[in-house]
């Protein structure tokens, strides 16, 4: 395992999608996702596509270079549809992917959209059979009296394909808009939650699904709360966590109760008063929870920060990162230009010592536990030449700017980079901006 | 222009954009928001202002056949709610839009009745207690007169926007308004912006689905019951003019 954040040095690998500034917005990447070796980096996007990326096989005579990705499969998997009864259209952008771990020589994947998730096969296929004596070459049948030998065809090579089929559809369980999609430890069962409740299935059945969390009040114009991310922990296949507008996040153990409407853990800090603003509790409201990869962390992402959680520990963030607190100044713009509403990613690297999170400008931030150091880098065409040492970005929140700092009011707040994933092994990260996706790797020496 | 009481001289509109809770005019709304949370020149007041302006904007601003991000609406709804608990404790208390909204049936936006709008406190009997208490006490009294403006008229300017929020309110620049602080006018006026507000409860149910709402009479989807319950205040229209008038 290479050094953690503060000794690398992350280069320019990949960039791919469209160069043009225009942005289609079927283009938009929704969301990024590593498989669980790695090997597979799969996206979604606002069109309902699944674009996935197959690392190649390292290429041992130039070591420097780590293989790169390349474009391994690509399927529609959600399309558009129609509400009758609300009159509304049901959005296909994917708004989560997530592996199944590898079972067999197949791969699995559920992705969502808003109302409706799917369970994808992506299989290859590099034979094919030749050599029934069944057709005529155009491909009639034959008359049955006129074959008087039996034939058993070969298998011969062949081109290699990869297919993707739907092998399961789970529908109309959601009223709300799904945020979130985990698979459980158990590999047989997963959750899916919208902004009001939370649903557990099964894998083989597409039919039922259990309602394990409900937060709908029985007068809706009591509600002040939604659920914004769900996740089951990485070992314990009775535990999950779900996290709120409020900045709260609830931990349920499935086995207290058949409906978990009462944690079994909440986690939440104190408002510090000195911060107090109109916009406290929109930046409050927790974008994205994550475990950690040992399980005994998790790590949200609110507005202006990262907070990393012990399980053990309810009542405060043992560790807390301001992403971009440059903004906290500029909050009532953000609101004016909703801005303030968006919803950032977070992630763990492998062995949980960085953490990593986007911003605006197509900046993402690294956050090393170890060290304590931190870095933000930008993801750009311009800095896109092979192996090319990404450089520190520095923003300066008022003042006198300093040489290569940019100024806060300079910040292009289109840009945005919101989904972020890391490989599950290696040093590799896959950044996505509007409309591309980034492929960084640490400098191997 | 209303032709209602005197028009104000130059220079005292410009004393009145400076006064805490005065309605900020576009332009300098612009340089607020450019300038940020922390711009020097707005006060904790003004940013309250735009903030509750900007609030009420977005709730209103919808596009037919998209939905709502319940998320955002949520949002939105609890700044909102800050902001007028906190105008209400600022305030002398009487009927402000908060109190109608508590007052409201949650089922209101489904009645066609007109008076179902009203809440208790607003009842024929009591507007002389509306009208006779922003002058009880003349200085504290218009200071938070002037708070308590704002929060109406921005809600009927904005719901004036969206629909049919009553002829006389959508004919209403929102500089005319506080070009006139002849107390008579502000009765009246806060009256009228009240009722309007009151709307904005329907409004805001309506903003969100409920899976019940299948069982309730056809025609009520989210955007459908926003638009139902802004022609019930047509209906309200009349009544208005005759309050007006007496």
């Amino acid at each position: 395992m290479a050094a953690p954040g503060g000794d690398m040095q992350w280069c320019f690998s990949q960039v791919k999608g469209a160069i043009d500034d225009d942005v289609a917005e079927a283009d938009i990447i929704s969301t990024v996702e590593f498989n669980h070796t790695g090997e597979l980096l799969a996206t979604g996007d606002k069109g309902g596509r699944v674009v996935i990326f197959q690392q190649e096989i390292e290429n041992k005579s130039l070591p420097q270079f780590r293989s790169e990705y390349n474009v391994y499969s690509t399927f529609q998997s959600h399309e558009p549809e129609f509400d009758y009864l609300k009159s509304l259209e049901i959005e296909e952008k994917i708004n989560k992917i997530r592996w199944l771990p590898q079972k067999n020589a197949a791969q699995f994947l559920l992705s969502t959209n808003d109302k409706t998730i799917k369970l994808w096969k992506i299989s290859e296929r590099d034979k094919r059979p030749d050599g029934y004596n069944l057709k005529e070459d155009d491909g009639r049948y034959k008359d049955p009296n006129s074959i008087t030998s039996l034939r058993v065809p070969v298998l011969i090579p062949m081109d290699l394909m990869v297919e993707a089929s739907p092998r399961r559809v789970f529908a109309n369980a959601h009223t709300y808009h799904i945020n979130s999609v985990s698979v459980n430890s158990d590999h047989e069962t997963y959750l899916s939650a919208d902004d009001l409740r939370v649903n557990l299935w099964h894998l083989e059945i597409t039919d039922r699904s259990f309602n394990i969390v409900d937060i709908k009040p029985a007068n809706m114009e009591e509600l002040t709360e939604v659920i914004t991310a769900a996740e089951f922990h990485p070992h314990q296949c009775n535990t999950f966590v779900y996290s709120s507008s409020k900045g709260i996040i609830r931990l349920c153990d499935m086995r207290e109760s058949a409906l978990c409407d009462r944690h079994t853990k909440l986690f939440e800090e104190p408002e510090d008063p000195s911060n107090r603003s109109f916009f406290s509790e929109i930046i409050s409201s927790i974008s994205d929870v994550k475990f950690s990869h040992s399980g005994r962390y998790m790590m949200t992402r609110d507005y202006l920060s990262v907070k990393i959680w012990d399980l053990n520990m309810e009542n405060r963030p043992v560790e807390t990162y301001q992403v971009h607190e440059y903004l906290r100044s500029k909050l009532c713009s953000l609101y004016e230009n909703d801005c303030i509403f968006d919803k950032f990613e977070c992630c763990w690297n492998g062995n949980d010592s960085v953490v990593m999170t986007g911003s605006y400008n197509n900046f993402f931030r690294m956050f090393d536990r170890s060290q304590r150091r931190d870095v933000m880098l930008e993801a750009s065409r311009e800095n896109s030449k092979p192996m090319q040492v990404l450089k520190p970005r520095k923003v300066c929140a008022g003042g006198k700017r300093k040489k290569d700092e940019i100024s806060v009011d300079s910040l292009d707040f289109n840009k945005k980079i919101l989904h972020t994933a890391w490989h599950p092994q290696d040093n590799i990260i896959a950044v996505a901006t509007t409309n591309n996706l980034y492929i960084f790797q640490d400098k191997v020496n | 222009m209303l032709g209602r009481g005197v028009k104000r001289k130059w220079s005292c509109l410009e004393e009145l954009e400076l006064l805490p809770g005065a309605a900020v005019p576009e332009e300098k709304r612009q340089n607020l928001a450019a300038g940020g949370g922390h711009d020097p020149s707005m006060s904790r007041l003004q940013q309250r202002q735009l903030v509750l302006s900007l609030c009420v904007e977005k709730l209103q601003h919808y596009q037919a056949g998209v939905e709502l991000s319940l998320r955002r609406s949520v949002l939105l709804i609890n700044t909102l709610r800050q902001i007028q608990e906190e105008m209400r404790s600022d305030g002398t208390g009487t009927c402000t839009p908060e109190v109608l909204l508590h007052g409201v049936d949650p089922d209101s936006y489904l009645l066609t009745d007109d008076m179902s709008v009203t809440c208790s406190g607003c009842a024929e009997g009591d507007m002389e207690s509306l009208s006779l208490s922003p002058p009880a006490s003349p200085e504290p009294a218009s200071q938070d007169a002037e708070q308590q403006k704002p929060l109406p008229t921005a809600v009927s300017n904005t719901l004036s926007d969206a629909g049919s929020a009553g002829g006389y309110l959508s004919d209403l620049a929102l500089d005319d308004i506080f070009e006139d602080i002849d107390t008579s006018m502000y009765e009246s006026s806060d009256l009228l912006s009240a009722w309007a507000a009151g709307s904005l409860w329907p409004v805001t149910s309506s903003l969100w689905w409920d899976e019940d709402m299948k069982l309730r009479p056809a025609g009520h989807s989210s955007a459908g019951s926003l638009q139902s319950c802004l022609m019930d205040l047509n209906e309200l229209d009349h009544i208005m003019e005759v309050l007006v008038k007496s």
